[in-house]
């Protein structure tokens, strides 16, 4: 019998070993797997045992930190000091979910990167608690304030971008109507619950990140992508083009007409620059017809439209821009009607594009991360995007940009405060809407100073009216709030 | 070794009152000097009774019920005293007063077991008898009304309710149909290792021989689908055929007795919904392949103890309460969360050691049926610890069984000190001494008869 006992006892052995291999890889191979499952609220709720990171602009002003709270299951709640003016940004960390830059780069705020895996053991040795890595965002404190505060006192929905065309940093990322990230910081479920759903009830969206999860009919901005096609093909800012004050459009009954119907710089032939300056609808239609749909595409994909992976790191709303059919359609997309839509990211992606010699910085939200002890532990380093037009197509796209606020018939030559700040930009008053009912949404995209620029602008008002009104004063706060933030440097 | 054993509790419980409340905690004298006091006369016993019984196993032993208390303090302190959370099973405030009283109760049953039997031999005679008592203690839960018989929340009808105080026999069956079977089959083992016909490489029983295993089958299955308990079915039904193959040492057995069970298993998860739930749980545990969430509770589970990680987070320091009825079946994961891989292993290699020791008595013995007795109880340990913590952390479909000397509850407690027992007993017969033979030719030869 104690041949059969032995083999007994091997049998113990292997179930002995098959639970052993099982638990090794339950908690040693399989335990990062099942901290990330979905509904493992054990992961997410040990991030407000101990100190999580700090989110803090590229100036040096905290935006999100956690801060020590007393008589709850948690050590730490998290804290936004100046929450809905950076709301698209950083967005919240609750006991159940996160976004924005709390959820992009929660491993690191939260100390579970792989990166702080050596660190975290020195703490555990040396018996200091474990602390999140901070994270420096791009983002400008005085250009952000100035667009939140721009929004919020014109009082309609929108969005502002603004980013350093030499290296992509977004320097300002605002949407209104915004939400308070506090009430998401609560660390009670229950509460949370109440908070998110009446949120997410509300009709006018504070959650959507208009800077970049919404689009918007470009309108006249779009003739940038047109004159940067024309240039490829051949065109020069004074080719003279055919400007009649009314165009019908080919195989249709359908006629264009400029913004007020108005006869576009005497009419006839007349040369880009001025139809740039002025903004006349009748030239870059025709323009456009000639150009074709396809090659109107293929240059607004080299900007950066059509393109459903761009993070930085959120994750961007592709902008659309797709095929027209026809000569009449492709004569509307040319003048950023029909089905072309923007986000406010790519109105400033455009001008930057413009403003850095015709090549596009990949745009980036995270400057640096550094850990505990201060050290870094990831440094941004500015890359290329793309190579949307040569140089010498965006040195005459940048004089027809530079016509439009210097020169007296221009369409931004009226928007107060502008000439001091030396901008370089485009209007746009995009109608929206079934047959062209309700507001136009106002849009504007600059650059400044043109000479050497540090600051590529978009703005976007929905139903805002005329671009040069509604959007081109915002864009002149946040652009002059940074010229004095970089003088006072 | 014991007072080893001791220490460890002992700084394990200082631990529990230092993560929960970051001083020691109270009671410190009374539960650990109290199990010190049980251990103690464990020990004195088992020197007066089985002097040459194993020395491991009472140690050992002895951890894993310290342990096991540690753990029912530190669960019983959820929700009180400023900590956090809520368990899905409340527990008493004086959880772990009674855990340890259900020691003293384990303590004396042991030596009883000790004291009563002195010989394992003697337990052969009431062969029929205890299997008789197993079997009925298995079948009362089933006739019996569900609001006595099932465990709340589980569908599973193994216990008896009254008054407060719950028993579950099945505990105590387990240790009589233990002597049943090795009994039954010293008697039988010849007849059925002999006759029969060789097909196909095996040796196939006779027809009539399959008698017993076969209401043996049974029997596990009715209990299955009576009590919805596929864990202990399983353990008895291992229990038999590990016995049976030692007694006959023959594969056909292993073989006819593991496709019988697999395949009655998969019959029954087929009709009875909590079965098949299981099975379904297993399979699909995550909520994207899992809409009904039945695996909860599995989930939960393994989270704790992923969350723990390596090093776990320290005793106090994890949230284990989160899982549903933690301090019974799902004990291990809160072991596994609070004190990591590292410390589970070796829960793990604490219970292999005793199974060890217990197959090392089963070789060692001389006498047939100490043999068997042995090896299947430390077969059933074995499996026992199999398929609770297979089943807790997925290895094996989930079956809510007790774990040995860790989980909440006195029968399980009691049964196991009682196994440990037995155990014991059977290693001393083996490792006492033959009598000394006198040198001196012309001297009466006096032969110790105890």
């Amino acid at each position: 019998m104690n041949r059969a006992l032995r083999r007994i006892s091997l049998a113990c052995l292997v179930m002995f070993v098959l639970l052993l291999i099982n638990v090794n890889y339950l908690q040693g191979f399989d335990a990062n797997s099942l901290a990330s499952e979905p509904g493992n609220s054990r992961a997410f709720a040990q991030q407000f045992q101990y100190q999580r990171g700090s989110i803090t602009t590229s100036d040096g002003v905290t935006v999100a930190e956690s801060r020590p709270v007393k008589g709850s299951v948690y050590k730490y709640k998290r804290y936004y000091p100046d929450g809905p003016v950076y709301a698209p940004v950083t967005g919240y960390d609750s006991l159940y979910s996160a976004t924005g830059i709390e959820q992009a780069e929660d491993k690191l705020l939260s100390g579970t990167d792989p990166t702080l895996t050596v660190r975290n053991l020195i703490d555990l040795i040396t018996g200091k608690p474990q602390q999140g890595a901070s994270v420096q965002l791009t983002i400008n404190s005085r250009a952000q304030q100035a667009a939140y505060s721009a929004l919020k006192s014109m009082g309609k929905s929108g969005a502002v971008v603004a980013m350093n065309p030499q290296t992509g940093a977004i320097l300002a990322l605002a949407s209104y109507p915004s939400y308070n990230p506090n009430v998401y910081a609560t660390l009670d479920g229950s509460q949370l619950d109440k908070a998110d759903a009446k949120l997410r009830s509300e009709a006018s969206q504070p959650l959507l990140n208009r800077a970049i999860n919404a689009t918007y009919p470009p309108g006249s901005t779009f003739k940038i992508v047109t004159s940067s096609t024309a240039f490829t093909h051949g065109y020069t800012d004074n080719s003279r083009v055919y400007a009649p004050t009314v165009l019908t459009l080919p195989d249709t009954t359908k006629t264009l007409i400029n913004s007020d119907g108005e006869v576009c710089d005497g009419g006839g032939h007349v040369p880009l620059i001025d139809a740039f300056a002025q903004s006349c609808n009748t030239a870059f239609g025709y323009l456009g017809e000639h150009l074709g749909s396809a090659a109107l595409k293929a240059q607004a994909q080299k900007y950066g439209f059509n393109d459903s992976k761009l993070t930085i790191p959120l994750a961007v709303s592709p902008s659309n821009y797709p095929l027209a059919d026809g000569a009449a359609l492709t004569a509307y997309s040319a003048i950023g009607q029909y089905s072309d839509t923007i986000t406010p990211l790519q109105e400033a992606m455009l001008a930057a594009t413009i403003a850095n010699h015709g090549t596009l910085m990949k745009p980036y939200l995270v400057q640096a991360v550094k850990a505990a002890d201060l050290t870094t532990v990831q440094q941004a380093t500015p890359s290329v995007f793309a190579h949307p037009v040569s140089p010498g197509v965006a040195s005459q796209v940048k004089n027809m940009m530079i016509q439009v606020v210097s020169n007296p018939i221009g369409t931004g030559y009226v928007i107060p405060g502008i000439h001091a700040l030396h901008v370089a930009a485009k209007t746009g008053t995009a109608q929206n809407g079934s047959n062209n009912t309700g507001l136009n949404d106002a849009v504007f995209t600059a650059f400044a100073p043109y000479a050497n620029p540090n600051i590529a602008i978009g703005v976007v008002i929905k139903g805002g009216g005329y671009g040069a009104a509604a959007a081109g004063p915002i864009a002149v706060q946040v652009i002059k709030a940074y010229q004095d933030y970089l003088e006072r440097q | 070794m014991l007072v080893f054993a001791v220490a460890v509790v002992t700084f394990a419980y200082a631990n529990v009152g230092f993560g929960l409340n970051g001083k020691l905690p109270p009671g410190l004298g009374e539960y650990c000097g109290g199990l010190a006091v049980l251990v103690l006369i464990a020990h004195l016993a088992v020197r007066r009774l089985a002097p040459w019984a194993d020395p491991l196993m009472l140690p050992l032993a002895a951890l894993l019920n310290g342990l096991g208390i540690v753990m029912m303090y530190r669960l019983q302190e959820v929700g009180r005293n400023g900590n956090p959370g809520t368990l899905s099973v409340p527990m008493s405030a004086t959880a772990t007063t009674t855990q340890l009283l259900y020691s003293a109760l384990g303590i004396a049953g042991f030596i009883l077991v000790l004291l009563v039997i002195r010989e394992p031999r003697m337990l052969q005679r009431y062969t029929y008898t205890l299997g008789a008592v197993g079997l009925v203690l298995i079948a009362i839960p089933a006739l019996l009304p569900d609001s006595i018989s099932e465990v709340p929340g589980t569908g599973a009808k193994i216990q008896i309710a009254a008054g407060g105080f719950t028993i579950q026999p099945e505990e105590f069956a387990k240790l009589a149909l233990a002597v049943f079977f090795a009994g039954y089959l010293v008697a039988k083992r010849d007849v059925l290792a002999l006759a029969g016909r060789r097909i196909l490489g095996i040796d196939l029983p006779r027809a009539r021989d399959l008698g017993p295993v076969l209401i043996a089958w049974g029997a596990s299955l009715l209990m299955l689908f009576f009590e919805s308990d596929i864990g202990t079915s399983a353990l008895f039904f291992g229990l038999f055929v590990a016995v049976i193959y030692v007694a006959t040492q023959r594969t056909s057995w292993l073989i006819i007795g593991v496709s019988l069970f697999v395949g009655g298993a998969l019959a029954v998860s087929r009709l009875s919904s909590h079965v098949g739930q299981r099975f379904d749980a297993w399979l699909h545990p995550f909520a994207a392949g899992n809409p009904s969430g039945n695996a909860f509770q599995l989930v939960q589970g393994m989270y704790g103890m992923g969350f723990g990680g390596v090093l776990g987070r320290g005793l106090g320091g994890g949230q284990p309460y989160w899982t549903p009825l933690v301090q019974s079946d799902f004990v291990i994961t809160a072991f596994g969360e609070e004190i990591g891989l590292t410390g589970l292993m070796a829960l793990l290699i604490i219970y292999g050691l005793i199974v060890q020791r217990g197959l090392r008595a089963a070789i060692l013995v001389r006498d047939p049926f100490a043999k068997l007795l042995a090896g299947g109880l430390a077969f059933t340990l074995a499996l026992q610890v199999f398929v609770i913590v297979g089943g807790v952390t997925r290895l094996i479909p989930l079956t809510g069984i007790t774990t040995p000397f860790l989980s909440q509850g006195g029968s399980s407690l009691v049964a196991s000190w009682m196994m440990i027992a037995l155990l014991m007993r059977i290693s001393d017969t083996a490792r006492r001494p033959p009598p000394q033979a006198i040198q001196d030719e012309g001297m009466t030869q006096v032969v110790k008869l105890r």
